[in-house]
C-alpha cells in the first residue's frame, strides 16, 4: 500500500516534469496562455466595478465584500483547473477516437493517469489573482481571522476544488455512453461562473441550480460569506456549518463521479480504425 | 498459457438513417444496430508460441485483441491470460504483457522517445539494473539509438515502430501482442522488425500474438495461424497442416529454348488430366512456360519429361502455390469453398 502510494508519487513528478519540459518548449503558448487569462481576470473584476457603480448597495454588500467572494472563488476553481485539466479531453476526444485505449493497457490507476498527463498552466493566474484579492481584503480587516476559520478556509478551498473536479469527473464520464459529453460538461462549468458572485442578485430558479444541483454556491458564495461573518442565503454562512455541508457534498459528487467513470471504463468500446 | 473461452463482442449502435431527414428521425427513434464483431471464439495458446491472428478487413482480429488485452469487456465468454482474466484485474494483466497497435502509437508524442522510456521504466516498476540490460538488448535488435533523443511525433514510420515495440518490451512482459506491427514498412524495416520479434520469442520465450495482413509475417514467424471470418473461428492449425489441406497446387515454370515446337502441346490431354487439373500459360517476351497442375494427381518429373520430349528445357523453377492465393481464397470463399 505505501509502496503504491510511494510509486504513484514518483510517477506523478516524472510525468509532470516531462510535462513542463515540453511547456517550457512552447513559450509562446505559455505566455498567450497566460495573457488571455489575465485578461479575462480583468473583465472579470472591471464587472463588479461597474455593477457596482450602478448599484452602490448590492443586496447590502459592499464592494470589498465582492471582491472576496470573487477572489476566494477563484482559489479552488484554480487548484482543479491547474491538477485536472485533462478531463475535458476524456469528454471531447479521446473516448471517441479511442487513444483512451492506452491508458487502459498501463498498470496505473486510469484516473490518475488522465490527470497527470497535464497541468494547466492558465490556472496559475486563477491561483495568483485569487490570492491577491483575498490578500487584499485581510489587510483591509474585512474578513474574520482566527482559529476556525482559518482552519475552515483552506478545509474549504479543498471542497471546493473536489467539488469541482467531481463535477467535470461526472459530466466527462457520460462521453463513455455519448461519445462526446463536452457540450454537457461546458454547460455545467459554465454556471460556475455563477458562484463569483452572491447568488441573491439572480433569479430563484438559477439560486436554486446552483445551489442545490450542481451546488457552486457551497464551492464559493455561501463559505466566502461565512468567512467575512456575513450570514448568507437561507440562513447559512453565519457559522461553520456551511463548510460542513460542503464537505459532505464535495464526498458524495465524488463517489458519484468516480463511481460513474468506472463504470464508464468498464462499458469502454474503444474505436474501429 | 492463454485460454480464449466462448468469447463474443457486440457493438450496439443507433440506427443511422441517411441525410438531414435521417439525422432528426434518428433522433427520436430508438432502434439500435447490433453488430457482432467477435462471434464465439475459442482458442489457447501455451507459452512460446507465435500464433498468427489473421483475417479480412473488419473480420473481428483487432477487436478479439482488444478484449484480450482487457481494453474491452466481452460480451460473452473470458479471457485467460495466464489465469488473469484482463477485465477483471486490469493493472495486474496490464503488468505481465506489452502491446503494439501498428495505427496507433502508445508513446507521449511531443516528448523525445528517451523521455517516454523514462516514464515507462516507473509505470512498469522496472529495477534499474533490469533496465540497463533491456535497453542494451532492445538497442541493439531495435536499432533505438539512432533516435533516441528525438521527439515521438518527428519519427518516421518506421522508427516509431521500433520505438513502440521497443517500449511494449521494456518490462520484459510474458506476452507480446502485436496488432499489424509492420503496416506500412518498407522490406528492410519489415525484416529488421520481424527478425527482432523472432529474436525476443527465442530469448525470453514470449509469447506472440500477431495480427497481419502481410503473409511474409506469417511464413517467417508463425508455426501456428487462427483465421476468423466475420468474427469467427475458420482455421486454427500449423500453416503446414494448411497448405498441405488447401494448397494442393503446384507450379513448374520452364524457359524453352524453341517455343515454336509447344504449339499445339496439350499436356493435360497427353497426361491424362482435366483441364483444372492441368493448365499451361506462355509468357512469349521471357519464353516461359508455366505448368500449374493438381499435385495429387500429376507428379513434377511426369509435367517435366512431356515438356521436354517435345523442346529443350534451359531452367526450371518449381513452387508451391503461395499461401497468399490460399489465404485469398479462404476470404473469398470460407473454408468450406474447399479453395484451390
Ligand atoms: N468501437 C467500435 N464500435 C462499433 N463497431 C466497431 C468498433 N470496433 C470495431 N467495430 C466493428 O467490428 C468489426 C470488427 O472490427 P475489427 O477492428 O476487430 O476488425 P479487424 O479484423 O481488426 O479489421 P482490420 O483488418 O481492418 O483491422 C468491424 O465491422 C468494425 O466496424
Ligand atoms: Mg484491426
Amino acid at each position: 500500500m505505501r509502496n503504491t502510494a510511494k510509486r504513484y508519487v514518483r510517477l506523478y513528478k516524472v510525468l509532470i516534469g516531462q510535462f513542463f519540459k515540453v511547456v517550457l518548449q512552447s513559450k509562446v503558448d505559455f505566455l498567450m496562455g497566460l495573457f488571455g487569462f489575465f485578461l479575462s481576470q480583468f473583465m472579470g473584476i472591471a464587472f463588479l466595478y461597474l455593477v457596482f457603480e450602478q448599484i452602490p448597495s448590492l443586496q447590502g454588500w459592499t464592494l470589498d465584500q465582492l471582491i472576496f467572494i470573487y477572489g476566494f472563488a477563484q482559489i479552488p476553481r484554480g487548484i482543479d483547473h491547474l491538477l485536472t485539466d485533462n478531463i475535458w479531453m476524456v469528454a471531447w476526444r479521446i473516448v471517441l477516437n479511442g487513444n483512451f485505449d492506452r491508458y487502459m493497457l498501463r498498470p496505473m490507476n486510469i484516473f490518475f493517469q488522465v490527470i497527470s498527463e497535464k497541468l494547466q498552466p492558465d490556472a496559475l493566474g486563477e491561483l495568483l489573482v485569487g490570492s491577491i484579492l483575498v490578500i487584499r481584503c485581510l489587510m483591509k480587516g474585512i474578513v474574520v481571522v482566527d482559529g476556525i476559520h482559518i482552519v475552515l478556509f483552506f478545509v474549504s478551498i479543498l471542497a471546493g476544488a473536489v467539488i469541482y473536479t467531481a463535477i467535470k469527473l461526472f459530466f466527462a464520464s457520460l462521453a463513455f455512453w455519448l461519445k462526446i459529453s463536452g457540450p454537457f460538461l461546458q454547460v455545467a462549468y459554465e454556471m460556475a461562473n455563477f458562484a463569483k458572485y452572491p447568488t441573491e442578485i439572480y433569479a430563484k430558479g438559477i439560486r436554486f441550480i446552483i445551489t442545490w444541483i450542481i451546488p457552486f454556491a457551497f464551492v464559493a458564495y455561501l463559505p466566502a460569506s461565512y468567512f467575512l461573518g456575513v450570514g448568507g442565503a437561507f440562513g447559512f454562512g453565519g457559522n461553520g456549518g456551511v463548510v460542513a455541508i460542503e464537505c459532505i457534498i464535495a464526498a458524495v459528487f465524488w463517489i458519484v463521479a468516480y463511481a460513474l467513470f468506472q463504470k464508464g471504463t468498464s462499458i469502454y468500446e474503444s474505436a474501429g480504425n | 498459457m492463454i485460454e480464449v473461452k466462448h468469447v463474443s463482442k457486440e457493438f450496439v449502435s443507433p440506427k443511422k438513417y441517411p441525410g438531414l431527414k435521417g439525422a432528426v428521425k434518428g433522433l427520436f427513434s430508438n432502434e439500435k444496430v447490433v453488430k457482432k464483431a467477435v462471434d464465439d471464439i475459442s482458442f489457447s495458446i501455451a507459452d512460446g508460441e507465435i500464433v498468427g491472428y489473421i483475417g479480412s478487413n473488419g473480420a473481428g482480429k483487432s477487436t478479439t485483441i482488444k478484449m484480450m488485452t482487457g481494453i474491452l469487456k466481452p460480451t460473452q465468454g473470458q479471457c485467460l491470460i495466464n489465469g488473469i482474466d484482463p477485465s477483471r484485474a486490469r493493472k495486474d494483466n496490464a503488468q505481465n504483457i506489452g502491446v503494439v497497435f501498428g495505427q496507433r502509437t502508445q508513446l507521449w508524442w511531443d516528448l523525445p522517445l528517451s523521455e517516454s522510456f523514462t516514464i515507462l521504466k516507473e509505470v512498469y516498476n522496472v529495477s534499474d539494473e533490469e533496465y540497463e540490460e533491456r535497453m542494451k538488448f532492445l538497442n541493439e535488435v531495435l536499432g533505438l539509438p539512432e533516435f533516441f533523443s528525438s521527439p515521438v511525433r518527428t519519427l518516421s514510420l518506421g522508427q516509431r515502430m521500433r520505438a513502440d515495440l521497443g517500449a511494449a518490451l521494456l518490462h520484459n512482459p510474458k506476452v507480446l501482442y502485436l496488432d499489424e506491427p509492420t503496416i506500412g514498412l518498407d522490406l528492410v524495416v519489415k525484416d529488421n522488425i520481424r527478425k527482432a520479434i523472432k529474436i525476443i520469442n527465442e530469448k525470453y520465450q514470449t509469447t506472440v500474438i500477431l495480427t497481419t495482413h502481410d503473409i511474409g509475417d506469417i511464413e517467417e514467424l508463425c508455426s501456428r495461424i487462427i483465421i476468423i471470418d466475420e468474427g469467427k473461428k475458420i482455421y486454427d492449425g500449423s500453416l503446414e497442416e494448411l497448405k498441405d489441406t488447401y494448397g494442393t497446387r503446384r507450379k513448374v515454370s520452364m524457359e524453352v529454348k524453341k517455343q515454336e515446337k509447344l504449339k499445339g502441346l496439350n499436356l493435360a490431354e497427353k497426361l491424362g488430366a482435366s483441364h483444372e487439373e492441368c493448365r499451361m500459360e506462355f509468357d512469349e517476351e521471357n519464353k516461359i512456360l508455366s505448368v500449374t497442375f493438381d499435385k495429387h494427381k500429376l507428379q513434377v518429373p511426369q509435367v517435366m519429361n512431356a515438356v521436354m520430349e517435345v523442346t529443350e528445357v534451359k531452367d526450371i523453377q518449381i513452387q508451391e502455390t503461395e499461401l497468399a492465393e490460399i489465404v485469398k481464397e479462404i476470404y473469398n470463399h470460407g473454408i468450406d469453398g474447399k479453395a484451390v
